[in-house]
């Protein structure tokens, strides 16, 4: 009896192998087919994975592995070069977690991962995770090494070797500031030219209330993300000496912060005497994400304020377009409203450089990485992956590719995730930098093609360019995602805090920045500076 | 040979813990195999095994960190004013409801009360937004409306703090009713009806009845409570608190976040997570013991 359930066990067991094996042969000879097409070659293709952010929007028609666009990388260079392409999509929204169980299984990861985040590259360059690149971008990355330039190589170089590719950024300015000209002209008062200026525009903004708001006007619209504040700190800032420049700074994640440069208590007391005096957004500390900002724009609440350039005319948030459908005769006028005490309107620029492009130590295909990245900044291919087909997705004006506002959804649909194939540039490629410059502008409605022209000027005049050593500094590491946390808090609670109180509440915050990392930051940053004028 | 016997008839009872049992030793003790991270200097690319140990640095470099006090400062703050605010609510919530005689009024009520703990605290966080914003603000346009200046509810630390403790009562007070209802419908109704004949009044009955009749159930979610006293949730302070206020919403869970998820640094952040739970069977313990010495009641 008992023998006999175990011979039934046993059989039923064999019949589960036998099933699953023949299950698994099935699927796997499903997946060795288009090896097999493709394998005219007489060599065994040599294959490739490739990361791909997945944002879940593929178009109906498409998968994420199977678009216009994995077929054209497929069918240029999978194929001349006999290179199996596979990509592995990588969620969005959790792309640092998943990159971090990826890179630790060391087998599943892909042969070019990529990442924004500075502190994630650096930490993977330290703990000895990434290829070193420096022979093989000088034998299989001509074309590579000629698109991306020294300026922004350099930022993919870990202590001397190159463990990333970095990707190119094409836009560098940052920030223009905007002023409701109706307004303005209503009132007969000029245009802000700084602080002091702009300090009377703004009260009377709020007295005279020229928009008709019944009292919900806010003068001066604020959150606390850096686009509506860096522009304004940075015109206090004094002159500095290249010594102070490189000690000074602080670089928490991937931005310059200000907080120990001389000038930046007078911004925070100006930004308390607004807030203060009712001129600044009163939940400002609450607005992480802007959507306050934007929705108090659009309903003409705003008068002034300070944003990524050009940010209100892109058809994405429509703020403008909303702005004028809400309040008639609206006009809002891209300005430079903070001279510093030279006259300069000083302002933070982007580094040249976007995604780090890695890849992993444990791959055995760099070779091939590398060949793919070169392919992309060679010939058309960049060019066609971002701007698709001419006469479809868009028409040569002039030399420049503008996109076509009528362009089929089939036609849309193919290039719909272009920007995340395009590992190697931030931004869309058009040929060089003025064509690249058109093109950017020519995505905005027409209508406000002029003015967004100004706000990109706005942006690139006298660019503050961010300070970079040749070497990590350690304690940014450590400290910079919690200090960039104090700074925010820095910023809010000086604002805040009654008048009268701001002296203490300003020692206080300063003397906790600096024992959160500050100070290891600044010791850190000031042997570095010794370090490099001694060599 | 007896034993054997029992096993093979009611083998079927041991089966149904096995699923059960393999939850908790896959998703809770096998986990505990990272607990060596706090005291290794974790390197992703060889595994937790490969890493160096490093003693217990991490844990000097915590406790030199204000950040952390802080934090842990909080932690046990809000989880005490919300043990003296949110606990009692469900206790008071409930005895009302049982005293109310007209069912499909009760019914209506209960379901009302517990609805909030069915929406997620991103949702109550903008709905908060909405409600006590200074500029923006329902409550606060009302007051300015009435001549009356603003207040900041959620910039103001001391205002703030208020506006979360009633939020979370407002979230979790009708939900937590449950279990108190049903321990009052375990009570025999004889005890009610004798007390109303010998002309005991509502309150009366209330006092000698319900209360005594809940005790059980009583200690028990102080027991639990206390010794979640060191442990709080994520979403409830990290969506209510912001900036203006991080003095008192910063708590350990947003700071291991902070720490873990976003500066890498996986160390520490498991060295926070190590004490915390030392710290939290500390609290059980104590709260369990304490509990059986003055009512005799214990769960342990």
């Amino acid at each position: 009896m008992e023998r006999n359930r175990f011979a039934k066990m046993a059989r039923l067991g064999v019949a589960v192998t036998l099933i699953s094996t023949v299950f698994v042969t099935a699927c796997s000879s499903n997946n060795a087919s288009p090896n097999a097409e493709g394998g005219t070659a007489s060599t065994k293709p040599s294959s490739l994975k490739v990361e791909l952010f997945d944002r879940g929007n593929t178009p109906a028609g498409y998968t994420i592995t199977n678009s216009y666009l994995t077929n054209l990388v497929k069918e240029r260079f999978g194929k001349p070069n006999n290179i199996d392409v596979q990509f592995v999509p990588v969620p969005r929204s959790e792309e640092i977690q998943k990159l971090n169980v990826l890179m630790a299984s060391g087998t599943e990861v892909p042969d070019i991962v990529f990442t924004y985040d500075s502190g994630t590259f650096n930490r993977y360059a330290e703990q000895g995770g990434l290829t070193d690149l420096t022979e093989l971008m000088d034998e299989y990355g001509p074309n590579l090494k000629k698109f991306l330039g020294e300026d922004t190589l350099a930022y993919g170089s870990y202590n001397g070797e190159q463990f990333a590719v970095p990707g190119r950024r094409l836009v560098l300015g940052k920030y223009a500031s905007y002023v409701r000209q109706d307004w303005l002209d209503k009132l007969g008062l000029p245009a802000p030219q700084n602080t002091e200026q702009l300090y009377e525009t703004l009260k009377a903004f709020k007295e005279k209330d020229p928009g008709s708001t019944g009292g919900k006007v806010i003068p001066f619209g604020m959150t606390i993300a850096s686009a509506q504040y860096e522009s304004l700190l940075w015109s206090f800032i004094e002159p500095m000496t290249e010594e102070q420049r490189y000690t000074l700074t602080q670089q928490l994640g991937s931005n310059d912060f200000p907080t120990l440069l001389p000038g930046f208590k007078n911004a925070l007391q100006y930004m308390n005497k607004l807030y203060n005096e009712g001129l600044i957004s009163k939940d400002f500390g609450l607005d992480k994400d802007k959507k306050q900002l934007w929705e108090d724009v659009q309903s003409g609440r705003v008068g002034f304020y300070s944003e990524d350039a050009g940010e209100l005319y892109f058809t994405q948030n429509n703020t403008y377009k909303n702005l004028q459908t809400n309040v008639a005769g609206a006009v809002m006028t891209p300005l430079d409203a903070f001279a510093n005490s030279e006259g300069k309107f000083a302002k933070p620029t982007y580094a040249p450089n976007g995604l780090y492009v890695m890849i992993p130590k444990s791959s055995k295909h760099a070779v091939e990485a590398i060949k793919y990245l070169d392919w992309m900044a060679s010939g058309t291919n960049l060019f066609d992956i971002q701007f698709g087909i001419e006469g479809e997705n868009f028409t040569l004006v002039d030399g420049v590719p503008i996109v076509k506002p009528d362009a089929a959804q089939e036609a849309s649909d193919k290039i719909y995730n272009f920007g995340d194939f395009a590992v190697i540039v931030n931004g869309k490629f058009a040929g060089d930098d003025k064509k690249n410059t058109d093109a950017y502008i020519a995505q905005t409605p027409a209508e406000y093609q002029a003015d967004m022209r100004k706000s990109v000027e706005i942006s690139n005049t006298d660019p503050i360019t961010p300070v970079r050593f040749d070497h990590p500094i350690a304690a940014e590491a450590k400290y910079g995602n919690g200090l960039a946390d104090k700074f925010q808090e820095f910023i809010v609670k000086a604002t805040m805090v009654k008048t009268e109180q701001f002296e203490s509440t300003y020692a206080a915050m300063m003397k906790d920045y600096m024992a959160s990392g500050g100070q290891a930051i600044l010791d850190e940053r000031t042997a570095a500076y010794k370090e490099m004028g001694s060599k | 040979m007896r034993m054997n016997m029992y096993l093979r008839r009611n083998w079927h009872l041991y089966i149904l813990l096995v699923l059960p049992l393999a939850y908790f030793f896959l998703f809770k003790y096998g986990p505990m195999y990272g607990v060596q991270i706090a005291f290794k200097d974790f390197n992703f690319f060889q595994g937790i095994s490969g890493s160096k140990w490093i003693g217990i640095d991490a844990f000097k470099e915590v406790f030199q960190n204000q950040d952390f006090f802080d934090a842990l400062r909080n932690t046990v703050l809000l989880n005490f004013l919300d043990l003296l605010v949110s606990f009692p609510a469900p206790l008071i919530l409930a005895i009302m409801i049982y005293e109310l005689k007209t069912s499909w009024f009760k019914k209506m009520a209960q379901t009302v009360l517990y609805i909030p703990h069915f929406i997620s605290w991103v949702i109550i966080g903008g709905i908060v937004l909405q409600v006590f914003g200074t500029q923006s603000g329902f409550i606060n346009n009302v007051l300015s409306g009435l001549g009356i200046g603003e207040i900041p509810f959620l910039t103001d630390k001391k205002y703030w703090l208020i506006t979360y403790l009633t939020v979370g009562v407002w979230q979790s007070a009708g939900w937590g009713t449950i279990l108190y209802l049903a321990a009052l419908t375990g009570i025999n109704k004889e005890l009610f009806e004798a007390a109303e004949v010998d002309g005991a009044n509502r309150f009366k009955r209330i006092l000698h009845i319900s209360l005594p009749g809940l005790k059980t159930t009583i200690a028990t979610l102080l027991i639990i409570n206390l010794g979640n006293m060191i442990s709080i949730g994520f979403d409830r302070p990290f969506i209510i608190g912001n900036v203006a206020v991080r003095d008192y919403s910063d708590v350990l869970s947003t700071f291991v976040y902070r720490i873990g998820m976003e500066s890498g640094q996986i160390t520490l952040a498991t060295a926070v997570g190590l004490f915390q739970a030392l710290v939290g069977l500390v609290f059980l313990l104590g709260a369990n013991y304490a509990s059986k010495k003055l009512a005799d009641e214990s769960i342990l």
